[in-house]
């Protein structure tokens, strides 16, 4: 077997852990940081105001209002947080990873997901909640959406895989996190 | 997938249709404002053709949207027929599955049904 058709998992027409698949995920993630950073800074009053082109004081109002305050750290700082890990989790592994290391596809698919989800929850709270919305909020909002579909597919092979290893009677643990020992005795 | 980009769209138009229409009535924009994002997220995740059947979560948002004004008395004709009008079609849009190129080792549901593509597949490759 050529070194590129074994990474590509039984059953399917493409790797979905190749690095093309990958990267544009991570590139998203990357961005979503640099913006919720720069949101996060002013929420910290490191950034004296925001940019706002088209709800006037919009974002100024979510930025600073109760429901980004509910927790000790500022929303965007966590948001920003949540999307350098989105980057990390795309970035570590090689492209055969959905069956080496489950446990980082799987971990990649929990992070991108729910943190889309809280993406959209926060969109409808801005305007249900406070009358307002924010440019900046709504774009990294769009951004989270967008990534979890390509995130998902790697997610689904690890999972097949996964499923292949229980029906072979091999320990679910030791495949989820990749042990050496019970590597490539299903494919 | 342009039924579900045509969806997104649907939700996008819904979430800023209180503000176009000039809805004052809070119930009525706090609908629109709640499903359209919702909409617009779940057609989206629907573009990639690995979670494409997340599109059939809209249908039930696409009935609501036919039953909201009689539920949440809209009083407003305009906005009776822009929601009635965006709800059928998002649920006729829902339906839509469109080209499906690739192969994923039998779906979501492969992960627990017995001799699914991947599999097969399996069983069929020679051992690394």
């Amino acid at each position: 077997m050529t070194d590129t058709t074994d990474a590509i998992p039984p059953g399917w027409s493409y790797n979905p852990a190749s690095w093309s698949q990958r990267l544009p995920i991570v590139g998203m993630a990357i961005v979503g940081f640099a913006i919720a950073m720069y949101l996060g800074l002013f929420q910290l009053k490191v950034v004296p105001t925001v940019w706002e082109p088209f709800f006037g004081n919009g974002s100024q109002k979510i930025l600073t209002s109760p429901t980004s305050q509910l927790l000790p750290v500022p929303d965007a700082i966590l948001g920003a947080f949540g999307y350098f890990m989105d980057a990390v989790a795309g970035i570590v592994g090689g492209k055969r990873r959905w069956r080496t290391m489950p446990w980082i596809v799987v971990l990649f698919g929990v992070f991108v997901g729910p943190l889309g989800m809280i993406s959209v929850l926060l969109v409808v709270l801005q305007p249900v909640l406070y009358d307002a919305w924010c440019t900046l909020c709504l774009v990294t909002a769009a951004i989270s959406v967008i990534m979890i579909g390509p995130a998902m597919d790697e997610m689904l092979a690890s999972l097949q895989y996964m499923k292949r290893a229980k029906d072979a009677n091999i320990s679910l643990w030791k495949v989820f996190w990749g042990y050496k020992e019970v590597q490539g005795k299903v494919i | 997938m342009w039924a579900q980009v045509i969806n997104a769209l649907l939700g996008i138009w819904l979430t800023a249709s209180p503000a176009i229409l000039g809805i004052e009535d809070k119930t009525i924009s706090n609908n629109a404002h709640i499903v359209g994002p919702v909409v617009a997220s779940f057609a989206i995740i629907a573009w990639w053709e690995a979670t494409r059947v997340v599109r059939l979560y809209n249908i039930p948002l696409g009935f609501w949207l036919l039953l909201a004004p009689w539920v949440l008395g809209y009083d407003q004709m305009s906005v009776i027929i822009n929601d009635m009008v965006i709800g059928a079609a998002i649920v006729w849009l829902s339906f839509v599955k469109g080209n499906i190129e690739g192969t994923y080792g039998g779906g979501w549901s492969a992960i627990w049904k017995k001799d699914a593509l991947h599999t097969i597949e399996a069983r069929r490759t020679p051992r690394v």
